[in-house]
């Protein structure tokens, strides 16, 4: 077995694929997509203004925007309001507020007017800036209330008593506070190509069969087991391999908290296990290498998606979400993400560890079943 | 002389199709044993059985004596196989492929490091040693071949077309080595639809086609069996091969004629008698019965058909 494990490291060794699909693919991922939501975190959100008024009141609303930690404003002023108007029609601009000429005047009288035109097809982006428009709108209804209560002889203290809401929201983060995109797209990433592992494993056997090596070790001393095994073992401990370099990564060049070293370090064995272990069933069920490389990319981009890799499950519909329940690659990831963000330990993980290798088994009781007709398929 | 494989009644089937029909042979100890026959006719099949890679329908093998079917790796540790394929990996070296075979049946260390030195050395490529394989040239890989097979030093050695596509200079490398191993008391299989190469090589011959052994002895004794003794003749003038006494059947070849006869050396003197006379010799030779004839006699078709 030793020396079927051996043979096999050197031929991974060789295959300078191997490298580049277990490690450098993953890690580009990570980079690029890391790049690209690090980026739109720290960003603000634009707000196109076009001021027409100009008075002191109409600065100083644009001003009390501009003040707003997270939005940045845009003034355009030399194109007109019609060619703005398009640009929103046309999906080229999200929203515009325009502040039309006599806002102070009108104002004075308690009747000032902003208009807000926005693109519907982009309501996710123009919301923050809505929402900042009926709260400013809200303040200046507060201004003009505690004004006619201080003409009508309540003092300051009185005045706040009254303007104060009745329900008073406390704000409570129960999670840890490690929480970024970072902790969603370095073991999002990791999960997911752990299972192209399936892959490699499904093309070595086929090169094993079709090149006669199969036939040919069949009639030396070397046990049926003994080959299986020995063909499972580098796989899987390259799958550890990918997972330590992908996380250490994450560790280095993102600040990742990791958690409790252990729990991370049980999960990426029992992920190993699975992914390993199906690929085992795989290999001996594929009747081809397009038909198992399909069942693959299924199996991982299909798991990806349902299992909330690339984005959080709580974003994807509730039939989606139950889907995703049976993938090895949900329980990962909730595993990980459950150690990494809440800082859970062995006590919350065990279920997600036990159903990892419960996937895992379930490719080796296949992978055991269906050997010995793969061997004598190989045997002609 | 002692048998060291006897096969006795050896039947597989695939669906309705035979693939071997009621095989029998004997191989004696220290012999190299010709299997010849065209593609398909069973010979691979047979080899497969012997090495346990296939599991026979019925009928037995014993190798030195062991029941092959019942003690199947104490069979395996004491047999070299070498298979049509060239089933090496490409991308490693020739000497960690030869480790990795040398591994299978258990040597390690300075033993297999000898032992991985001396087949290089038997094949001509000690110093290739370190090379990957996919840098080599067809007839070198069919030498690597051979030599994992060689390295737990077999009795018997299983060779299965060990020579097809591959360049005169390799061929005549592993007729050496197959000589060498044999002088060193290694039994030797050879399968192979060459006969120029069971003729060169072989010490006793089994005719196999469509899953029959159909004729089996040594050269001389099939020749005298099977094929028929002939006189080829080429001259100018009124020849009647007819009037020849002793004479079977007669045929043009070319510019002369073929005369099948038991007596060839009498037709020949009859020939030169009659050329002082009138007949203007140009040729006269005994042709050589070749296992083709042997083959086409037996089947009715020729071995390349």
């Amino acid at each position: 077995m030793i020396n079927i494990v051996l043979k096999e490291f050197k031929l991974m060794i060789k295959e300078k694929g191997n490298v580049f699909f277990l490690l450098i693919m993953p890690l580009l991922f990570i980079v690029a997509f890391g790049s690209i939501f690090n980026q739109s975190s720290v960003d603000s959100i634009t707000v196109h203004v076009r001021d027409q008024d100009h008075s002191s009141a109409s600065k100083a609303f644009v001003k009390q925007i501009k003040s707003l930690k997270g939005f940045k404003v845009k003034k355009d002023e030399n194109s007109s309001l019609s060619s703005q108007i398009k640009k929103i029609k046309d999906g080229d601009l999200s929203s515009l507020i325009v502040i039309d000429k006599g806002f102070e005047q009108k104002l004075v009288q308690g009747k000032g007017t902003i208009r807000f035109y926005q693109d519907s097809a982009q309501a996710s982006t123009t919301a923050p800036i809505q929402a900042i428009l009926h709260n400013m709108a809200n303040q200046y209804r507060d201004q003009k209330i505690a004004q006619s209560l201080q003409s009508k002889g309540l003092n300051q203290s009185q005045i706040s008593q009254t303007l104060a809401p009745p329900i008073q929201v406390e704000q409570i983060s129960e999670n840890s506070k490690h929480v970024d995109f970072m902790t969603q797209i370095v073991p999002g990433y990791t999960v997911m190509f752990v299972f192209f592992i399936m892959i490699s494993m499904l093309q070595r056997f086929i090169k094993e069969k079709e090149s006669g090596m199969i036939a040919r070790l069949q009639g030396t001393p070397l046990g049926s087991a003994n080959y299986l095994v020995g063909m499972w073992i580098p796989p899987f401990i390259s799958v550890l391999i990918q997972c330590t370099v992908l996380l250490a990564c994450g560790k280095i060049f993102y600040h990742l908290h990791l958690g409790d070293p252990l729990a991370i370090s049980l999960i990426v064995v029992s992920l190993a296990f699975c992914g390993t272990g199906l690929g085992l069933g795989l290999s001996m069920i594929a009747r081809s290498q397009n038909q198992g490389i399909g069942i693959t990319q299924l199996i991982t981009l299909g798991g990806a998606i349902v299992a909330g890799l690339w984005f959080p499950t709580e974003l994807l519909p509730s039939f989606v979400q139950k889907i995703g329940y049976f993938t090895p690659q949900y329980w990962a990831m909730q595993g990980f993400q459950d150690v990494m963000l809440r800082d859970a330990g062995l006590s919350t993980i065990w279920l997600n560890l036990l159903l990892l290798i419960l996937f895992g088994l379930f490719g080796l009781v296949i992978a055991l079943f269906r050997f010995k007709p793969f061997i004598r398929s190989a045997a002609h | 002389m002692e048998p060291i494989l006897d096969i006795q009644k050896l039947t597989k089937r695939y669906g309705p199709k035979a693939a071997l029909d009621n095989v029998s042979f004997s191989i004696a100890k220290g012999s190299c044993f010709g299997l010849l026959g065209p593609n398909g006719a069973g010979k691979s099949t047979t080899m497969k059985i012997l090495t346990g890679i296939l599991s026979a329908d019925s009928g037995s093998v014993h190798v030195f004596g062991i029941n092959a079917f019942k003690q199947q790796r104490n069979v395996q540790r004491q047999v070299g196989y070498v298979p049509q394929e060239i089933t090496l990996y490409d991308k490693l070296s020739a000497n960690d492929n030869l480790e990795f075979f040398g591994r299978l049946y258990g040597i390690k260390g300075q033993l297999l490091k000898k032992r991985i030195h001396d087949v290089l050395l038997e094949t001509g490529l000690l110093d290739r040693a370190k090379d990957p394989v996919k840098s080599f040239s067809g007839g070198m890989k069919r030498r690597i071949n051979i030599a994992c097979a060689l390295l737990h030093q077999p009795k018997l050695l299983i060779l299965d077309e060990p020579t097809v596509g591959i360049d005169p200079q390799s061929r005549n490398h592993i007729f050496e080595m197959i000589r060498h191993l044999r002088d060193n008391g290694v039994t030797i299989i050879y399968s192979t639809h060459y006969m120029e190469e069971v003729e060169v090589l072989c010490d006793d011959i089994a005719i196999i086609d469509q899953g029959k052994v159909i004729a089996q002895g040594t050269l001389d004794e099939l020749f005298a069996s099977y094929a028929q003794k002939a006189v080829f003749v080429e001259a100018e003038g009124p020849f009647q091969p007819d009037s020849i006494h002793a004479i079977k059947k007669s045929y043009p070849r070319n510019h002369g004629w073929v005369l099948e006869t038991d007596q060839p050396i009498e037709v020949m003197k009859t020939i030169l008698d009659a050329q002082q006379s009138e007949l203007k010799l140009k040729a006269i030779e005994m042709i050589r019965p070749s296992l083709e004839d042997v083959f086409l006699s037996l089947t009715g078709t020729r071995l390349r058909d």
